[in-house]
């Protein structure tokens, strides 16, 4: 054997290569400081700065030693990998860190500069008469305790198969979630002021999912060692489930925790508001309300839904929560309206009217009744038993594609109801910048995938133009409400601009896909790219009939209905207009949904798939890619409408090619040719720059941006919700379906037969 | 009066003539055979009967009535349907969508029908679930020709239904062309394997270089030296 030095021993060589990276993250990570013309003092504090170790140095050297161990020996650590729950862990465990290190956990300035743990702690930890449980949760490292109690015990359990071990990791994990969502609470009731910050009910999920890593490990030597198919069959069997748990956590944030009236930042929640109107003139029925009502029928409702869907085929009890919290849901609103009423007419202080002062309380209370009663439900109409074995069967038989959460009986109608719910109850609690992003990004955008998922997704035709038709919807309701330079005939409100517009965008669909239709891929892309621009140029330069770059002027007005009696003016506040365009999506949504399983949808599938064979069927392809352009484009135009209503005043600025490539890329995101996937991608890429402009600095924002889109790459390339056709399409037909690879080693697995 | 009567077409693609007077007729109840070598014509001969091509000259006609340059999704509903070459069976979509995609030209598909595809192809049957493209060479032409069944054809287009499938199955497929023949579908079908499509066919036409240069029953085309030396890679003895 040659005889080495022993500094190039690769053993020694990797220990110094990790060491070394130790230290250049601990150069790279953290505030920089120092100046050009003083690098000493900027090394010196990433270097030798406070960390909860001493000097940063030792820390990120820790993380250094830590490397090194995890090259060397993970060849040995390979395979508990597999191990049933280790994923949910994983995924968990980085959520506490991002729900610890990047999000807020508060609103208030003055108890926290940046709003996150670290800070806030800092401010919490010393203030007279806070909480004790808040304060010590408070008190720095005792959270990152918290965290690495619940993580290495979860990992033990993971590691061992411990049943006992497993159970009491979970515990331990609810512990530390809860723990710290409370402390939250006491922070905030303490502070007083409204908060809508994320930071801790998202380590609170996060720890949820950590609880479950430890769950699956407790029941992996029952179950088949697979942890998709364990979460699969723990709701397979109990459907509503989701949806009631959900709920009750709702509920009782609402009751215990959440500010329900506040004129003038008083922050009552439901007891205060009890006194508050305690012996007025309000309502008996909602003064008994307040006072027990809220809380004996929330409380009824989580106890019968969570018992309805525990248990199988409880199908009275099932109607029974559906009952109580149809009941409760309505209290709620009735409550809610005569009493923010009754505080106006009666001169409280700072209150304004029906539906005003409200803080998310009652909201969210609302959210929850309608969550358990649609639980109840799904259990009593859902024929369980007979769904189950039906889902059982699927699971087995390896043949048909699957083995996603969404394929669960009765999951689909209890994701359908909790969106639902949230959709209705959760923006009036949103602070108004935040409903503004709602109404003018989010819903606008999501509209837009709609439309454009028919084109792209269904059909397969891929157009770089689509802003054109949302242009066009726009000009269009312009030109009727009599803003442009060319006047109409007779003008009409907003709201009756939609037919026109509809009509206008699907004739410019139509002359756009006659003549081009005929070319494939990459042309037709081309000529679709080109038409977006031509439409946006003309509004640029036919000046006498769009106004050119000023835009419209005077500015659109808002959309109003006056029926006889019935008046009603959109534009007072965001929440309106979101309710109107929730009206006109859910209309879209379920046309498009009929659309898909319609002959046209299926026209589309066969001509997506192969466009030969489809002619071959006799399909008329012309005419469906056709249909897919005109039914895309008044989608688009309806959007348009909107837009042009809600804000007033637009110019030809607001429909660059940038806009219609971000369209497409929201398709492609959320999963091409699945629509609530298309939905779905849109919020999600419409809400995230938004949501980190306030979470991370000016300069980092693209490059979080950037790193969500590839992590999506990575680990979901069929898109966010992907189409089930599509899903195969990339994964590759011949596949089976992906099985964790051994979930317990050789040695250690059971029965005879090793 | 013939079922199909294609008189003198000429196709071009572009200043290229694929087919330069071609002229053949199929009988009703009948199997014809049109071979020919790569590139003799053979393929844009069928496009241009199902109605993916137009021919530039000549007419054909099908129980009478002029169908040249009628597009392929009226013609199915006449009664033509097209098993196109490379099976290009819907990859994505189960054998049961598949064959639901070949009903198309009707509002629901005929039970009755799918029976008789399932009894044609046991296989089909126990694979409805399976998608297209998980199929093997054999099944996937299976499910082509089901999948044209489906639309009830009165004449049955095949494109090449041996391309690329072990002898084994190939006979099988035509066995089984033979009995969809039985049940009164008149079948046209374009092969380069001229052993099995003329031990099939009642009569057949050769094509060369975009002409029919031979035609006759399938007996006499199969005892003729020229298709023998041509497509059975026999030595002629003189």
């Amino acid at each position: 054997m040659r005889n080495v030095p022993w500094y190039q021993n690769p053993t020694v060589k990797r220990l110094f290569g990790c060491l070394a990276l130790g230290l250049v993250l601990s150069l790279m990570i953290g505030k920089q400081q120092g100046s050009r013309d003083d690098y000493y003092v900027g090394i010196k504090k990433a270097l030798f700065g406070p960390s909860i170790l001493g000097p940063r140095i030792i820390l990120f050297l820790l993380v250094g030693v830590g490397v090194f161990f995890l090259i060397t020996y993970w060849s040995r650590i390979k395979p508990y990998l597999g191990r049933p729950g280790i994923k949910p862990m994983a995924i968990g465990a980085l959520g506490v860190v991002m729900g610890y290190v990047l999000l807020k956990w508060t609103d208030n300035s003055r108890a926290a500069a940046d709003g996150k743990l670290g800070t806030l702690s800092d401010a919490a930890s010393s203030t007279e008469g806070l909480s004790p449980i808040a304060q010590t949760f408070f008190t720095m490292p005792v959270p990152w305790i918290l965290f690495l109690v619940s993580l290495i015990a979860t990992l033990i359990a993971v590691i061992l198969r411990n049943r006992v071990l497993g159970y009491a990791a979970a515990a331990i994990c609810v512990v530390a979630g809860l723990w710290g969502y409370l402390a939250h609470g006491y922070v905030q009731s303490f502070l007083g002021t409204p908060d809508h910050s994320l930071g801790s009910a998202f380590q609170l999920l996060a720890y949820l999912t950590i609880a479950g890593g430890a769950l699956v490990a407790a029941r992996s030597h029952l179950e088949v060692a697979d942890t998709k198919n364990f979460i699969r069959r723990a709701f397979a069997w109990r459907p509503g489930l989701f949806l009631a748990a959900i709920g009750s956590l709702v509920g009782l944030e609402s009751l215990l925790q959440a500010t329900w009236f506040s004129p003038q930042g008083r922050n009552a929640t439901l007891v205060d508001m009890s006194a508050l109107f305690a012996g007025s003139g309000l309502a008996p029925v909602s003064q008994q309300f307040l006072r027990w009502g809220a809380f004996v029928l929330l409380g009824a409702a989580i106890l019968v839904g969570l018992v309805a869907t525990l248990g199988l085929a409880r199908k009275k009890l099932g109607w029974v929560a559906f009952g109580v919290g149809v009941v409760g849901a309505l209290l709620t609103l009735l409550t809610l309206y005569l009493a923010t009423g009754y505080a106006a007419s009666e001169g409280f202080e700072g209150a304004t009217g029906h539906w005003q002062n409200l803080g998310a309380g009652g909201w969210l209370a609302a959210m929850a009744f309608v969550m358990l009663a649609g639980a109840g439900w799904i259990v009593a109409t859902l024929d369980a038993p007979v769904q189950v074995e039906k889902a059982e069967r699927d699971l087995m038989s390896s043949d048909t594609v699957g083995g996603s959460v969404r394929h669960i009986p009765g999951m689909k109608y209890a994701l359908l109801i909790a969106v639902i719910a949230v959709a209705l109850f959760y923006p009036p609690t949103m602070t108004e910048y935040w409903q503004n992003v709602l109404v003018s990004q989010i819903g606008i955008f999501v509209l837009l995938a709609i439309g454009l998922n028919v084109v792209v997704g269904w059909a397969g035709l891929l157009d770089l133009g689509f802003i054109a038709f949302y242009a066009v919807g726009s000009y269009t309701t312009a030109w009727l409400v009599g803003s442009l330079p060319a006047k109409p005939p007779f003008t009409v409100s907003p709201l009756w601009a939609i037919p026109v517009a509809v009509i206008f965008a699907l004739i410019a669909g139509v002359m756009l896909g006659a003549p081009t239709l005929r070319l494939r891929g990459d042309y037709l892309a081309i000529v679709t790219l080109g038409f977006g621009e031509i439409v946006r140029i003309v509004a640029v330069n036919a000046e006498s009939i769009t106004n050119s770059t000023r835009g419209p002027s005077p500015a659109v007005p808002h959309p109003a209905i006056s029926i006889g009696p019935l008046q009603w003016e959109w534009g007072l506040n965001y929440l309106q207009y979101w309710y109107l365009l929730l009206v006109i999506m859910v209309l879209v949504i379920i046309g498009f949904r009929r659309l898909e399983d319609s002959r046209l949808g299926r026209a589309w599938a066969a001509i997506r798939e192969d466009e030969v064979a489809a002619q071959a069927t006799g399909v008329n392809t012309f005419r469906a890619k056709l249909f897919a352009f005109a039914i895309g484009a008044s989608t688009s135009g309806i959007a348009g409408v909107f837009f042009a209503s809600q804000v007033g005043y637009f110019n030809p600025q607001n429909f660059t090619l940038e806009y219609s490539i971000l369209v497409v890329a929201y398709v492609v995101f959320g999963g091409m040719g699945s629509l609530p996937g298309a939905m779905a991608g849109a919020a999600v890429l419409t809400w995230l720059p938004e949501f980190l402009k306030e979470q991370v600095p000016a300069e980092d924002r693209q490059m979080w941006i950037g790193a969500v889109i590839l992590l999506m790459m990575i680990f979901r390339p069929a898109g966010l919700i992907p189409a089930t056709r599509r899903e195969t399409e990339l994964e590759g037909i011949d596949e089976a379906p992906r099985i964790e690879p051994r979930a317990v080693p050789e040695s250690e697995s059971m029965g005879a037969t090793s | 009066m013939s079922l199909l009567e294609v008189d003198d077409i000429e196709v071009r693609y572009g200043a290229i003539r694929a087919l330069k007077g071609v002229s053949f007729h199929v009988e009703e109840g009948e199997v014809v055979a049109l071979l020919g070598a790569n590139g003799a014509g053979k393929t844009t001969t069928q496009k241009t009967v199902s109605g993916m091509m137009r021919p530039s000259l000549g007419e054909i006609r099908f129980d009478g009535e002029r169908i040249d340059g009628v597009p392929a999704h009226t013609l199915i509903h006449k009664g033509i349907c097209h098993v196109p070459e490379g099976r290009r069976v819907f990859p994505r979509m189960s054998v049961l969508e598949n064959l639901e995609m070949g009903a198309f030209r009707f509002k629901t598909h005929d039970e009755a029908v799918l029976d008789r595809v399932f009894e044609l192809f046991p296989r089909l049957k126990e694979r409805v679930k399976q998608l297209g493209g998980t199929l093997s060479g054999g099944e996937q032409q299976m499910l082509a020709i089901g999948r044209a069944l489906m639309g009830k054809p009165r004449l049955l287009l095949l494109d090449e239904p041996s391309m690329g499938l072990a002898p084994l199955v190939v006979q099988q497929i035509f066995e089984i062309i033979r009995e969809i023949n039985d049940d009164g579908v008149t079948v046209l079908v374009v092969e380069q394997n001229a052993t099995q499509a003329l031990g099939l066919a009642d009569r057949g036409y050769v094509l060369e270089t975009g002409e029919v240069v031979l035609s006759g029953t399938g007996a006499e085309l199969l005892a003729d030296d020229r298709i023998r030396a041509a497509y059975l890679g026999e030595e002629i003895a003189h």
